[in-house]
């Protein structure tokens, strides 16, 4: 199999980068790991309230489109690439493609395997269509064999638990890495609690609820009135290594916040932070119209424990050096965003001094002539300027072409 | 206002780029480069201009007329006013930077200096002539009232880092938020600390001024251990407000959309990710639309390139519907749409005329058009509509039957992801934006059987043609008061706004409308 460029992550800044090169008439392969298109975006929610809020992620519905309709793009979902070989002056890449375990052409999205599954965020809708995928990670199936009630329940047979995976190569002349970034792991900054207070998400996990639509306030043990988000969990952190902002956390949060706020009525949200850092244009408007809805703390709480009747305790010093211990419904961990290497570093790329591929600010090139990185697995940033960055990436694909074709 | 000139004559070639300094002149070699021939406004600093670049250092843009490819601009210069025809223009041109002086009621002196002057001042300005060990203080204003933008404390740290290395210079940042959301900033903003530049955060009252003999004296309470202190600031450096440029007056008059809270080029929304405008020709890069970092503005050139190359190279997309065509003969020169096209697309001579490049096809146009002059091609018309509806109707063997109005940008996007399962019986007409919504097909879906009608928008903020929605919002506010006018359930047309993302509240909708119209039905 031959491709001009090849695309690593089927992202906002992958697909952006497909639809580039497409314009300029040059054939791409999209190769995606997991069983859908759309990476983080996919999974986040639109979070308007009476008004758009600016996030971006509905970008992703429009791009997505476009992608289908193109000649030029090719995607691979649930493929993972495995070694990379020189060849020529391009690349020869080693791919893993699983067979889908949902048959998508079969697969009518009647939802009769969601009623019936156990496992929760094993199953859900495919975005921006009706079908269903399946996490792997998540599936009983999968994790102990010990059930089968989807590939059952499926009137339509298109469910198959014994499908193989097919090794395939493929030569490339230029690649783009858009692998995303990896979500801090909280479970470094164990004095926040997560995974072992009750009540206490990260951002992500939330947004996934709200996208899914099975967010409910009324859910487990009381309703949800008070909500804590923490921001800089994982970010602007040298003990740990991350001496960076994540950029987009505040905006992040801030919108979720309003999000709750607006569409669930009885929800009073509290961002807790070290400085918050400007989200669209205007700052200094957006952040007054913020603070009418959201309660603001400058302080980043010093320990989240379980409170006397189970709740997430937040202690943490407020004003004049006063300690405050305030009891939360639920606490909402802004993790920062991590890089995420892996497929970069078969090619042998360098990284910069955070760990991100590349050589930092707004490059696109790295270490590795013909292989560039596009969108947050360069660096943080918003859907938006991600997408701005997957252009840049694919003008410097599409220059890299044209001067080997000089050479030659 | 000129009007359209035919597609095929039209080539993209001279190009319009406004504002000199450093981004102009980058745009400037670009394009050059890309082999567009290039008009650049304003000062460049530089003699050497690179071929196919004509630079007009103190021309200033006074109006805009025309569409891509046939752009007339009235240029003032110091030897008079000249016209110039450019097929495309980019906005390229630098903040305006506004000391908050006003804002923090100081008056500036050789003391109290903008970031700007700070930025320019030698060390020797700085240094401590007398002998002792009297030290030198100076104090940075960053952000504590106002606008407080990354890109100002990216040159407040660099600035106040030069001070804080010279001798006996002591150092202070007074702000709210700092800053750090850009590259290695936030490194920077701990090696300033531990050079030892002071930082105080303010949450609640900053500091007061007050004018002394010696000089201004800065009373506060310090934020972290509540004491009353006070500072009196050898230098003070206030920070300056980003905004947009005077020079771009004449292009937001030229794109009815353009502006926001503040005016820029581009509309404050997620539509225009990069650096189009809704007006075909007209682009828009760095601080123009709003964004101040450096970095970002050598990804933005890359799509300006792009852009300019492709839709000279394609011209109109394809896959976008129309243009509109007006109807000459049934024209009256109201001059609504004109007014009211959100992409700038529509010109007037005899009767109004449609720029088939410029046109998007939204269709808002032909929606408000009084006399009915206008179509969107291909033709949206009445009786299609209505056949849609009418066969649409005649299929649905539900008891609640429900005509659905989406616009293409996100009900339709809703609609797929949502699947049919979940909205069985569902009429559904798509329009390419809420903004062509007519009344009459609604009334008309009435007539016709529906038991409720839906109209699914986008948000308020979220049209891609900027004001779609509230067109149509008004619209069918019309047709609800007309329903309660003739006894009639107002609540048998309901209007959403959601996204493409957001199946479930498509699906939320329609249920509530489903519902709702039990009770009406064992009514009558």
């Amino acid at each position: 199999m031959q491709s001009k460029v090849a695309v690593i992550g089927g992202g906002i800044a992958g697909l952006w980068c497909a639809l580039e090169l497409a314009r300029m008439e040059i054939d791409s392969l999209i190769v995606e790991k997991a069983p859908f298109l759309g990476g983080h975006v996919a999974q986040f929610c639109c979070k308007a309230t009476d008004s758009c809020q600016r996030c971006g992620a509905c970008v992703l519905e429009d791009v997505l489109e476009k992608v289908k309709s193109r000649e030029r793009i090719t995607c691979m979902v649930r493929t993972t690439l495995t070694d990379v070989r020189r060849a020529g002056p391009g690349f020869q890449l080693g791919l893993l493609q699983r067979s889908p375990w949902i048959l998508p052409d079969k697969c009518t999205g009647c939802g009769s395997c969601l009623e019936v599954c156990p496992a929760p965020g094993a199953l859900s809708r495919s975005p921006g269509s009706p079908t269903v995928t399946l996490k792997d990670e998540a599936c009983r199936f999968f994790r102990t064999g010990s059930c089968n009630s989807c590939v059952e329940a499926c009137p339509e047979h298109a469910i198959v638990f014994s499908a193989a995976s097919q090794p395939l190569d493929v030569n490339c002349s230029a690649v783009v890495v858009a692998t995303g970034f990896t979500p801090f792991d909280p479970d470094e900054k164990p004095r926040f609690g997560y995974g072992r207070v009750p009540g206490v998400v990260t951002a992500l996990e939330l947004d996934a609820l709200l996208r899914q639509d099975t967010f409910s306030p009324g859910n487990g043990k009381g309703p949800i009135r008070s909500v804590a988000f923490i921001q800089c969990v994982g970010s602007r952190d040298v003990r740990i290594g991350r001496n960076y902002c994540s950029r987009v956390c505040c905006g992040y949060a801030m919108r979720l916040a309003r999000l709750l706020r607006n569409r669930f009525p009885g929800i009073e949200p509290t961002m807790f932070y070290m400085d918050i850092q400007s989200f669209d244009r205007d700052f200094a408007h957006r952040l007054a119209e913020a603070a009418k809805e959201v309660r603001l703390v400058r302080s980043i709480p010093a320990e989240i424990r379980t409170s006397a009747d189970g709740r997430p305790e937040l202690v943490y010093h407020g004003p004049d050096e006063t300690r405050v211990s305030e009891p939360y419904d639920m606490v909402v961990l802004s993790v920062g965003l991590s890089p995420r290497a892996e497929a970069a570093e078969l090619f042998g790329v360098a990284l910069d001094r955070h760990g991100f591929p590349g050589a930092g600010s707004e490059e696109v090139r790295t270490s590795v002539p013909g292989v560039f990185v596009a969108g947050t697995a360069q660096g943080p940033r918003s859907i938006t300027d991600s997408v701005i960055h997957a252009t840049k990436a694919a003008a410097a694909a599409a220059s890299h072409l044209r001067s080997m074709e000089a050479i030659r | 206002m000129s009007r359209p000139v035919s597609e095929d004559s039209r080539e993209l070639r001279r190009i319009l780029v406004l504002g000199g300094d450093r981004e102009g002149m980058a745009v400037a070699e670009r394009l050059a480069k890309d082999s567009f021939e290039v008009v650049l406004l304003g000062t460049t600093g530089s003699a050497d201009l690179p071929k196919r670049v004509t630079s007009v250092p103190e021309g200033v843009l006074e109006a805009v007329r025309g569409f891509v490819g046939a752009f007339a601009v009235t240029l003032r210069t110091p030897e008079g006013r000249r016209q110039e025809q450019v097929d495309a223009i980019v906005a390229a041109s630098p903040p305006e930077r506004i000391p908050k002086f006003e804002i923090y009621g100081l008056t500036p002196s050789k003391r109290t200096v903008s970031l700007s002057h700070a930025e320019e001042l030698p060390d020797s300005a700085i240094s401590v002539h007398k002998s002792g060990d009297k030290w030198f203080h100076a104090v940075f204003l960053v952000g504590l009232e106002g606008g407080s933008d990354t890109a100002v404390f990216s040159r407040a740290f660099s600035c106040a880092e030069r001070l804080q290395t010279l001798d006996r210079v002591q150092t202070y940042l007074f702000t709210r938020h700092v800053k750090v959301a850009d590259d290695d900033l936030e490194s920077l903003y701990r090696d300033l600390r531990q050079q030892g530049v002071l930082f105080f955060r303010f949450d609640a009252e900053g500091p007061s001024f007050e004018s002394t003999e010696e000089g201004l004296r800065m009373v506060f309470r310090d934020p972290l251990l509540g004491t009353e202190m006070e500072l009196s600031p050898d230098l003070l450096v206030v920070d300056e407000d980003l905004a947009p440029s005077q020079q771009l007056r004449p292009l937001i008059d030229a794109i009815p959309s353009a502006g926001g809270f503040r005016p820029y080029v581009q509309p404050d929304s997620v539509r225009f990710p990069g650096v189009e405008t809704p007006k075909a020709g007209i682009l828009a890069i760095g601080a123009s639309r709003g964004r101040f970092f450096p970095a970002l503005f050598t990804a933005e050139l890359d799509a300006l390139s792009l852009h300019l190359k492709m839709l000279a190279a394609n011209g109109r997309p394809k896959d976008i519907p129309g243009p509109a065509e007006v109807d000459p003969s049934k024209c009256t020169l109201c001059l609504t749409c004109v007014r009211l096209c959100t992409h700038g697309a529509i010109g007037f001579r005899t009767a109004a005329e449609v720029d088939g490049l410029s046109c998007v096809g939204c269709g808002i146009c032909a929606a408000e058009c009084p006399m009915r002059a206008i179509v969107v091609v291909p033709r949206a018309e009445q009786p299609e509509i209505e056949g849609q509806i009418r066969r649409g109707l005649s299929q649905a063997h539900s008891d609640h039957r429900v005509v659905a109005f989406l616009c293409k940008k996100s009900g339709t996007g809703a609609m797929a992801a949502a699947g049919n399962g979940a909205l069985k019986n569902l009429v559904t007409v798509e329009i390419p934006c809420a903004g062509t919504l007519d009344p009459a097909h609604v009334m008309y879906a009435l007539q016709a059987g529906a038991d409720r009608v839906l109209i699914a928008a986008c948000h308020k903020g979220n049209c891609a043609s900027i004001y779609g929605t509230d067109l149509a919002r008004a619209r069918i506010a019309g047709v609800t008061s007309f329903l309660a006018d003739a006894r009639l359930d107002p609540g048998r047309v309901k209007f959403v706004t959601l996204a493409s993302n957001t199946p479930g509240e498509l699906v939320r909708a329609v249920r509530d409308l489903r519902s709702a119209s039990e009770p009406a039905r064992s009514a009558t």
